[in-house]
Parts: structure tokens; sequence; C-alpha cells
């Protein structure tokens, strides 16, 4: 029963269709929060633009977060090559579930670049 | 794996009647106990449509209103009321209970499973609907209804400036209807995931399924914020607590978040199944398998969850800091793509198929064509700047109906004209029919279209006389557009209630569809399937046609009632192994007389008789404990344990049967109310303008750990204890279950008087008013649990817990972590972190 | 005019005689009543509101032909005489490349270039520090139920509140600072831009431009009870020098002339409690009363001033504007609320 008690870290276990979906919401919730929560706590001032350290935090947490994603992504495209059937259904839509993830951190994560965080 | 438990033929007939009377619903005053899932799907949808057409004639009343430009017929209030009750009824009465009934009528037809898998629970749901609706719509006869547009902002609805029962009526009215969205929500879940027939693994399942399966996720996730909302705002207003008065601590801006946390899924909880249907019929009048299985599934998940980060684009003007509302804008972006996948994955389909145009393919051209420009609306919408300039203004209320409308009712009718045949083994009329769809279509964008002009020249929503100078003639326009709309309605529901009677009979699957639901008798007896067919792929019907036979010849699974049970499999979630005999109740007054009681409770806290809410709760927890009794091995439910050779053992018998999945997935619903909680005692204390902390916790803490420990203590015996029982070990398990439940007990006594004891002064400031829910929060919790497990004791004292039945204490046991869970969680977050982070906003 | 702005009006232009075919309306009936209104996003007098139409029209017409593409496609599947026959390696590249072209490509191409576009925009409307590192002039609004409230902090002599219009001088970026005394209003000039709520507890602030001078319907945007329709704001761009004259005007309280001394008891008697005129009384319940003979409307624009409208207002005001928190004056003389009346018309500075 072992191997059956973490099926779910295997690359064709189901779970990865919403793994990636999951760690992006995570993702959001941090970088709404930890914008909000920096805000009220230590607002830079507004001609600074968007040169701050709150844009450098959640700009390096988003790289991180779509690298996390990219090799997740990797990993189960690679298990699904070896695959057949349902594992390599699983695997293949998990992948690319894990790629739409990154593409949402990524792309919801833009404006960090462009905007004075608490105004 | 394919091979059946029964492969010997019974007679048709004999296997029919003796499945007819297990399953059979009951005539008379009995009707209304039946649990029976296609009764109550219809029922569901009948209701739905009643209050189809009750909010319909507002929407004729508002559209009458603004025809002219002047003051109009209707007072201010009234028109208000009737603006705040036409969303209010199609949002929370029509839109979601209809598709809910839908999925109740229809999923477990096409999983090849006999019932849902809590057929009482569906009951509840459908009681709490009906009269959570009822007791809703008669505060617009008795000219009390809410007047503060449908999603109840406040202060404008608090008791200072809506001192009427109106703001009541909606709080109570809605959460008494939520109940029925969270117990489809729970059973769908399960449903899908648990009993699906034989051998259809979760990947072979048809795509409704997966549609129906995010829906219900989402609002197992989705509903609870509002739930929570609703409660602060109605203790708000009933006893003061100041959550969302700015002067005392709070801000009205969190019920915003709230609001619209259930509000963005929740415009997807309504597409979703729309979706769905579309995915279901597209590939049948297509004539072939759809294209990109798997783009579907992962356009529905990726839909799922990002719609559950698009929430402020519907506050881009309270003031929040810029680069928040380009996260949210953003996400609103990229949630078109899901959307753009499924319209070029239908489109494929249609490219390689060849595709007909019969009348339920017409109603999703409709479809496509409303639906794609409320989803270009929607992405404009997205853009900041381009919001502020049009937000609350007629060419939100455009967008809006584009997408509702178009995403939900185009394809509704487009299912209702499939699935009819199914339903009453008739042909509706198609000359009715699509004078029925043009007059629609063409009513509804005539009455739309013109309408995001009207918000482009500046006329905002919900005004009940406006400048007829500026914006006379778009409205008359529009108003037109409404009766001719209101027209194409009425020649649709003409058809229906006219094939009934003239339509012609329908031959079996006259559709050539692909999925179970059409193996099934038309229309479909009470038990669906005579014997539950192995499925090996997804389009069972095309590949073995001549399944209705083999199934109501017995030639498959579960072909026996001399039991008298009633039997579903219980599959694997992943593979579609059949791992149980689901034994399901029968017919029961319990979800009725539960409903009711909890509409005691409904109506009387809208009078403020607490007295009798109290009761009336006390009531309606009986029933339901009396219901979680006749349960398992009690002789009413399923005291032979015997199967049929070669059947799996029943549900009851196991440690993993579905109910700990629905505890779980209740849980989860019970978790995101949890969560929106600490959300908001979070939000107060960052955001809140004049948020006032005390330097120290008036929370006695040392108590509050003794508490915390009794409970603990209690949930590590029980863990033992079930982990004992899975050894087939029950010494002692009923004295233990009951010094569990003292242990419980203590946790109570201690929070009752913390409650008691602390200085909290919860009508003063917001501060104390949170602490007060919390602590209440996890005191019913902590009560809840020792009554469950008290119970477990004396079930084992009867004989219908142990070794031989060792189902149910595992399910408690759930119960059990998740109460001590959220007490540390509430002991972190309002004793321990404002005493490390210091007083003080 | 500048060369660009003068391009950008044809643009709009053009644009109006687009969308007239596509809504299936008639020409004449949009032309006449069309961009006309001076509550017409799309009849831009400022910077942001000029750019967010320009965004629209833009994105109108990218949707469209979206939405005739997708529509003719599926159409086109109908109506073709025969599908061509495909094997199953050829069906899955179709189907490939209608799915990642269409579904996946054109949405994430628009919505970038969306975003590229509609950034800058609305980066416009912050109130971020002038280049130059000077603060832009700010004027504050207050909402209540259902009027509005108008006070200039930077006037030499204090702060000068008016109430249900607004002047501001042409040509320069004004803060408008916005809260609210009760529920949430919205403060919304649409041929200015963006709204922005008002809400209680706080101050919303948004950077806007009048960039000709004339005047501008205003109209608050969130509900806010039985009259949100009537909550209307007067908005009157002047130049700088025209402007510096009406705010000085303000700064002195108005000359009072001894024939309407008895209406002034009267006033003192029955009104000063919620009405402030400068010189006379301090009420703060009700919009301030002090200019209102110079006031384009009344009621928050319920009704147009015109000769005895004051009269008028004052004698029928709940049944103009049902529920308004003023009391019905049933208990006065119709003589009483003349000699009022007449007296407030002459408080125009």
């Amino acid at each position: 029963m072992s191997a059956s008690r973490y099926a779910f870290i295997h690359p064709y276990h189901p779970l990865h269709l919403v793994i990636g979906l999951i760690i992006w919401s995570k993702w959001f919730v941090i970088m709404y929060g930890g914008l909000s929560v920096a805000c009220s706590v230590a607002p830079p001032r507004p001609d600074q633009g968007a040169l701050t350290l709150i844009n450098l935090g959640l700009g390096v947490l988003t790289l991180i977060f779509a690298a996390l994603l990219a090799w997740l992504a990797w990993a189960c495209a690679q298990s699904a090559r070896q695959a057949e059937g349902r594992p390599r259904f699983f695997a293949l839509v998990g992948s690319g579930l894990y790629v739409a993830s990154m593409g949402a951190t990524l792309f919801v994560g833009v404006p960090v670049v462009g905007f004075p965080p608490c105004i | 794996m394919s091979e059946t438990a029964s492969s010997q033929t019974h007679d048709p007939q004999a296997l029919h009647e003796g499945m007819t009377k297990v399953w059979g619903n009951p005539r008379g005053i009995r009707a209304l106990s039946v649990v029976n899932h296609s009764t109550l799907g219809l029922r569901f949808m009948a209701t739905g449509l009643a209050f189809f057409l009750f909010g319909g004639l507002l929407a004729m009343l508002i559209r009458a209103q603004l025809a002219l430009p002047g003051e109009g017929f209707m007072a201010p209030e009234i028109y208000n009321q009737v603006v705040t009750m036409h969303g209010t009824v199609m949002m929370f009465l029509f839109a979601i209970p209809i598709l809910e009934g839908l999925a109740i009528y229809l999923l477990p037809k096409m999983l090849g499973a006999r019932d849902l898998v809590c057929p009482r629970l569906t009951a509840l749901g459908y009681w709490c609907y009906l009269f959570g609706g009822l007791i809703l719509a008669s505060s617009l006869v008795l000219e009390m209804a809410p007047a503060n547009g449908w999603f109840m902002y406040t202060p404008l609805s608090s008791s200072q400036y809506s001192p009427g029962l109106g703001s009541d009526f909606w709080l109570l009215g809605i959460t008494f209807v939520e109940i029925s969205a969270l117990s489809a929500g729970v059973e769908l879940t399960v449903s899908i995931l648990r009993t699906r027939t034989r051998g259809m693994a979760l990947h072979k399942m048809p795509l409704f399924a997966w549609y129906i399966l995010a829906m219900a996720m989402m609002i197992v996730i989705g509903f609870p914020p509002l739930i929570l909302g609703s409660i602060l705002l109605e203790l708000e207003r009933a006893v003061g607590m100041p959550f969302f008065i700015v002067e005392s601590g709070g801000d009205p801006i969190l019920w915003q978040h709230l609001f619209w946390l259930f509000g963005h899924p929740e415009v997807y909880i309504i597409f979703l199944p729309g979706a769905g249907i579309v995915s279901t019929l597209l590939p049948v009048f297509a004539g072939r398998p759809i294209i990109g299985y798997g783009w579907v599934v992962a356009a529905v998940l990726t839909t799922a969850f990002i719609s559950f980060g698009l929430w402020v684009h519907h506050m881009f003007t309270v003031g929040i800091p810029q680069l928040a509302e380009f996260f949210f804008s953003a996400a609103s972006m990229v949630v078109a793509i899901p959307t753009g996948i499924q319209f070029f994955v239908w489109l494929a389909t249609l490219w390689l198929g060849r595709p007909v145009l019969k009348l339920p393919m017409l109603w999703i051209l409709g479809f496509l064509v409303i639906f794609v420009c409320g989803g270009l609306t929607g992405v404009m919408l997205a853009l900041v700047p381009f919001d502020w300039q049009v937000h609350d203004t007629h060419f939100v209320v455009a967008h809006m109906h584009y997408v509702l409308v178009g995403g939900m009712f185009f394809p509704l009718v487009a299912g209702a004209y499939y699935w009819l045949p199914l339903v009453s083994g008739r042909m509706s009329s198609e000359r009715l029919g699509r004078w029925g769809f043009w007059l629609t279509f063409i009513g509804f964008n005539l009455t739309f279209l013109i309408m995001h002009w009207t918000g482009l020249v500046g006329m905002p929503r919900r005004v009940y006389a406006y400048d007829g100078a500026m914006w006379g003639f778009y409205n008359v326009i529009s108003s037109l557009g409404g009766f001719v709309l209101s027209a194409g309605i009425a020649m649709v529901l003409l058809d229906l209630v006219l094939h009934f009677r003239f339509g012609k009979p329908a031959p079996h699957n006259p559709w050539q569809a692909d999925t179970l639901e059409w193996a099934v008798s038309m229309p479909p007896n009470p038990y669906n399937f005579a014997s539950q067919p192995p499925v090996e792929t997804r389009h069972p019907l095309w590949n073995t046609p001549e399944l209705p036979r083999t199934i109501a010849e017995g030639q498959h699974d579960l072909a026996m009632y001399s039991h008298g049970r009633r039997e579903t499999l219980g599959t694997d979630p992943l593979t579609g192994k059949a791992r149980e005999t689901i034994h399901l109740p029968g017919n029961s007054f319990l979800p009725l007389f539960a409903a009711l009681a909890l509409a005691v409770v409904c109506l009387s806290l809208l009078v403020k008789w607490y007295p009798l809410a109290a009761l009336g709760a006390v009531v309606a927890i009986g029933f339901l404990l009396r219901w979680s009794w006749i349960n398992g091995a009690h002789p009413k439910a399923a005291p032979d344990a015997r199967v049929q050779a070669g059947a799996p053992p029943l549900h009851s018998r196991t440690m993993d049967g579905p109910g700990l999945w629905c505890m779980g997935i209740a849980m989860l619903a019970n978790g995101a109310l949890f969560l929106s909680l600490l959300f908001g005692w979070f939000y107060l204390w960052t955001v809140s303008p004049a948020w006032r902390m005390p330097d120290t916790s008036p929370l006695p803490w040392v108590w509050l750990l003794v508490g915390g420990a009794a409970l603990t203590v209690g949930m590590l015996w029980l863990e033992r204890m079930v982990s004992r029982l899975r050894n087939e070990k029950d010494a002692g398990l009923a004295s233990g279950l009951f010094i569990i439940s003292l242990l419980g007990a203590v946790q109570v006594a201690v929070l009752i008087a913390t409650l008691w004891l602390a200085p909290l002064s919860p009508t003063e400031t917001a501060h104390d008013a949170v602490l007060v829910v919390a602590l209440l929060y996890v005191l019913i919790h902590g009560s809840l649990a020792p009554v469950l497990s008290l119970l477990q004791g004396l079930r084992v004292r009867y004989g219908y817990v142990g070794a031989h039945a060792p189902y149910e204490p595992a399910i408690v046991a759930w119960f059990w972590r998740y109460t001590v869970g959220t007490y540390w969680l509430v002991f972190i977050a309002v004793v321990l972190m404002p005493g490390l982070m210091g007083g003080s906003s | 005019m500048s060369g660009i702005q003068r391009r950008l009006r044809r643009w709009v232009n053009l644009g109006r005689s687009v969308i007239v075919p596509a809504a299936g309306l008639g020409i004449v009936s949009l032309g006449l009543a069309g961009c006309a209104g001076d509550h017409s996003t799309l009849d831009p007098a400022g910077p942001a509101a000029r750019e967010v139409a320009w965004l629209w029209w833009a994105m109108f017409g990218v949707s469209t032909v979206v939405l005739f593409g997708v529509v003719a496609l599926w159409l086109f599947t109908f109506w073709r005489s025969e599908p061509a026959k495909h094997d199953a390696a050829q069906e899955h590249r179709i189907a490939r490349r209608w799915i990642i072209g269409g579904g996946l490509l054109l949405p994430l191409v628009s919505v970038v270039a969306l975003l590229i576009f509609g950034v800058p925009v609305s980066k416009r409307m912050l109130p971020i520090p002038l280049p130059g590192g000077e603060q832009a002039m700010v004027i504050e609004v207050e909402g209540h139920q259902w009027w509005w409230e108008v006070r200039y902090p930077g006037a030499e002599e204090g702060i000068v509140v008016t109430a249900n219009q607004l002047m501001l001088p042409v040509g320069e970026p004004i803060d408008f600072h916005v809260t609210s005394d009760d529920v949430i209003h919205s403060f919304w000039v649409p041929r200015l831009g963006g709204k922005i709520d008002m809400v209680p507890g706080r101050t919303n602030r948004i950077r806007l431009e009048a960039d000709r001078t004339g005047t501008f319907g205003a109209q608050c945007a969130e509900f806010c009870g039985p009259q949100h329709a009537h909550m209307r704001l007067h908005v009157e761009a002047l130049e700088r020098d025209e402007f510096d004259a009406w705010l000085a005007a303000r700064q002195a309280p108005p000359e009072q002339r001894d024939e309407y001394e008895a209406a002034r008891g009267a006033f003192l008697e029955h009104c000063a409690d919620c009405h402030r005129v400068a010189g006379v009384s301090e009420g703060q319940v009700g919009p301030d009363l002090t200019d209102l003979g110079s006031r384009a409307a009344l009621g928050a624009g319920t009704i147009p001033m015109y000769d005895g409208a004051i009269a008028d207002w004052l004698k029928n005001h709940q049944q103009l504007k049902p529920g308004n928190r003023m009391p019905a004056h049933v208990h006065l003389e119709a003589e009483t609320l003349d000699s009022i009346a007449a007296w407030l018309e002459t408080l125009s500075p």
C-alpha cells in the first residue's frame, strides 16, 4: 500500500491537473496580500514610481513561482512521453495546465514593472 | 475490470417491476417524501422556471418604467425594489437552481448511476430552495423588498440607511437558498467522483461531468464568502456588531470583497454548465466526437481557478492601488484564453464534422453570437481605464446580460429542446421552436445591443428617471426589444407546454447521441438502469448501440431487487473500478421537516423572535441527527450486509465510502467560510481606516489553551479508535467515544465561560465583534463534534457501529480534525498574532 | 487645436459613423442624439476621457472583426457544400491549428496589445506629483444623499464651499479628493475621464483635466438610494482668469440688502439649522446656499433654474424629488416661502 499512499506525487495522477492552478492561486494571494500589507506598513513615496523594494520583491516572487511551474510542466511533459492511455492523458493535460499556470503567473505579474505600488 | 457481477439475462418486465417496487415514487401526500434525483431535478427546474417568469415580469416592469424618461409609473422606492429583486431572483432563484436541477436530473444518467450519492440531501436542498425563494419573493408582495441593488452594498444596506426589513429579507432568504446550492455542490462533486459506473475512468467520463464537477467545486469554494458576509451584515443589522461601519473600526469595502469573492466565480458557475451543454450537444449535431477533449478539460479547470482571481474587477473604482487593480485586470484578460480555446474546439469539431442545423443547434448558434459579443466587452471592461468610464453604466448592464443570457439562457434552451424527448418521450414543434428562437434572438439584441451605447453616452444604471433629451431614444428601443424578447420566450414556453399534449412520440435516442442518459427508458424510470453497464469508452452508445437492451435485460451490475435496497455502484474516482455497493436511503420526510424547521428559523430571525428561532434551530438539528441515525446497519437502512455474488461489499461495511468524501467536501466549504472570516479579520486589521486594536488581548489565553488541549486530546483518542477499527478491533469503542465527547464538552464549557467573562464589547468596536464571531464559530463546531461522537457511542451500543460496520467513526473523525484545526488557527490569529505584533493598526 | 488632436477627432468621428450600421439603427437618430449629450464619454473634453474614447473605438473595431470572423467560420461549416475527407493525422493537425491559432494565440495577442495600450491611459489618472515636483490643484468633493458638496481648499481666505456645481480652470490637471458623508457614491464627469467612488471614512483621489471650456454633465454613478437618479453635478470649465474671479467672488460673504430683512428672519427661523449662507447662518446638514442664485439647477439637477424656480422648489420639492432629506414645507405659508425664495435668488456673488 505504500506505493499508492504517495501515488499523488506521481506525474500520472490527476492531481497534477490542479496542483499548478493551486500554486497559481497561492501566488496570487501572496501577491495581493503582500502588496496590501506592505502598503499599509511601509508605503514608499509616490514619486519613486515603480522603482521600489515592493515592486522588486513581487517581481522576484513572480519569477520564482514561474520557474517552479515551468519545471513542473517540463517534468510532466517528460513523463507523458513514456506513457500510454490514461497516464499519458493526465501527464499531458497536467503539463499543459502547468504551462497555463506559468503563463498566468507571468502575465498577471507583469504590471509590477510599470506601476508605483501604493496609489 | 470489465467483468460484470452477473451476466445472466433476466426477464426485462419482471426486473422492471421489481426495481420499480424498490425505487418507485409514492403518490398523494407522500410524494413530498420523494428523494429520487429525476423527480427532484424536475422539481428544481420547474421551480426555477416559475422564478424565471417572476424575474422576467420584473424585467418588463423595469423596461416599462424606462420606456419614457419622466418619473414613470413606479415611485423610486418601488422601482428600486423591482430592480433589486429582478437581479436577485434571476441570479439566485433562477440561474443557479435551474442549472443545479439540470445537473441533478442528468448526471446520474450520464454516469450510468441510479441516483446521486446523498438522495436525502437532494431533497433538503430542494425544500430550502423553495422555502427560501418563497420568503424572498413574498417581500415584494408585502412591498418590503430589498431596494439596494442585488449586491447590497454597505452602508446603504445597513440599518441606518435601510431601516426596514428589506435587507433582512435578502440576507436571510439568500442564505437559506444557499444551503441548497451548497448541498448540490457537495453531492454532485462526490457523485461524479465516486458513483460512475464500472470502468468509466476519469478521462472517459462525459465532458458535461467535467463541467459540472468544476461548477460544483466552485460552488463549494465560492458561496461561503457570501454566506459569511450575509451573516456578518445580518449580525450588524440585528444586534449592532459594526463590521462594516467605519467609525467603529469596520469597513464597508469588506462587504464588497466578500460579495465579489463569491460574485465573480458565480458568473462562471452559471457559464460553465452552459458551456457544458454546448460541449455535449455540439458533437452530436456535428456527428463526430469532440476534438480536443483534453484541451476542454484543461480549459474548464483553468477557468474554474482563475475565476477566483478576478473579483476586484467589480471594484476598480473603489480606490484600490492601481498596481493591485492591474493584477486583477490582467487575470480578467487571461480568463478569456480558456474560453477562446473552447470556442475553437467547438469550431474545429464542426469543421471536421457534418453539422446539421436542428433546433437545439440553432440556439447554440445564438449562444455563439451573443456570448462572443459579451466576452469581447468583458475583455474591454477588464481594462482599468475603460472600466472607470463605463462602470455602473448601462454598458455594464448590457455586457452582463450578453454574458449571462448568452452564456446560460441560450445553451439552457438548447439543452431543454435536446433533452425534452428524454423527459417526456415526445418531440417538440420545430416550427414553433424556430419562431421562438428568432423572436428571442432579435428581441434580445434589440434590447441590449443599443444599451452598450446608452452606457457609453453616460446613462448610469439603476436610475428610475433620466434625461429624455440625452437617452430617451435608446431606452425606447430597448423597451420595444424587451417586449419582442418576452414574446419570443412566451413562444418557447408555449412550445414546451404544447409538446406534452400534442408532441409526436419520440423515437429512441432521437438525436443519435453518444452518452448514457439515452440508454434509459423515455421517459426515464425511477431507477434509471435495471443493471449498471460497464463503460470503456467516451461514447458508449456509439460504440455499443445494443446497451439499452442489455441493460434492461439485467445483463450488467446490480440487477437485483429482492433485498429491497436501493443500490448503486461505488467506484474508484480515477480508474472506475468497482469498490463498494452503495446502498441509498429510501423516501423520507426528514428533509422536508428539517427544511420546515429551518424556514421557521429564517422567518423568526426576520421578525426578531429569537426564542422561536433558537427552538427552530434545535428542532432542525434534531431532524438532521435523526437523519444521520437511520444509516449504515440501522434496521431501516441496511441491517443485512449480504450482497450478490461477485458484487463489492456494502459501503457502510468499509472505511472509505462516499460519506467520507462528502464530509471532506463539506469541510472544504466550511473551510472556505472560515478562511473568509480570517480574511475579514486581517483585512480590517490592515486596511480599515479607523481600526482599533487593544494593546493586550481581551481573551484569557491560558483558558483557551486548556480548552484547545482538551479538544486535541479528544481528537487524538478518536484517531486511535479509528485506526483500531481499521484493524477490525472495537473493544472499548463505545466508552472511548463517550469520554471523547466529555473532553469536547470541557472545551465547550471553557469557550462559553470565555465569551461570558471576557471584557468584550462587540457592539462598540469591529475588533471585538470579529473576536466574538470567531469564538462563536469555534464554539459551534466544538459543540457539534462531541454531539456527533456521543451519537456514535450510542450507535455502538445499539450495534449499528462496530468492527462489522466501521464506516461512521472515520467520518466523525474528519469533523473532529477540522474542529481542532480551526480552533488552533483562531487561537493563533486572534490571540497570538495581535500579542506578537502589538496593538493599534 | 493641435494636429494630433484633429486627427484623433477625425478618428472618433469616423468611428461614430461605423457603429451605426453595426448597431443596426437609424443614422439620423444616432447622429442627432448620439454624442450630443453632455454626459457622453465619447465626446471628450479632457485628455483622459479622450484617450479612453480612442481606446473604445480601437477595441470596438477589433472586437467587431473578431465577432464577425468567428461567427462566419462557424456558419461556414453549416453551409459549405461537402466537407473534405481527412485521415486521423490530418484531422489532428487541423484541429491543433484551430485551437492553438484561434483559441490560444488570438486572445493572447489581443490582451497583450490591450495592456500595452491601456496601461499608460490608466497611469495618467494617478495623482502622482507633476513633473517638476509641484502639486496639482486640489478640489474636494463630498457626496451626500443626494447632493454634492464642493470645496476649494486653496482659496486665499480659507475654504470656499459650494454645492452641486463644480467650477474648474481649463488646461491644468486637478486632483479631486473625494469622500462621502453617508453611503457610497461615485464621482464621475464622463467628458473628463473615469469615475472614482466616494467611500465614507476614506479619501480617494483622481486626476482629471479639462482641455476646453464649457459645461459638462456629471451624475452619481454608484447606486445610493431612492434619489440616486437625481444626484447630478453641474461642471463648468473656465479660463484661468475667469475661474480666479469666480473664486474670489466667493471669498467675501454676499452683500445683504435691507429689503430682504424679513425673509432672512424667516430663513434663520426655518432653514438655518441645516443650510449655510456665508455671513448669515452656519448649518451643515444640507447644501451650502451662499451662491444659490447663480446656480444652473436646483435639487442637484432635478429642475433647471428659471425665474421662480426656487419658490417652486421650496413648495414642491417632495413631489419633484420624492424622499429627499429636506422636510416638506407644509407648515409654512406660501408668502413666507416666496419671500425666502426671492431673497435666495439674490444670492449671486
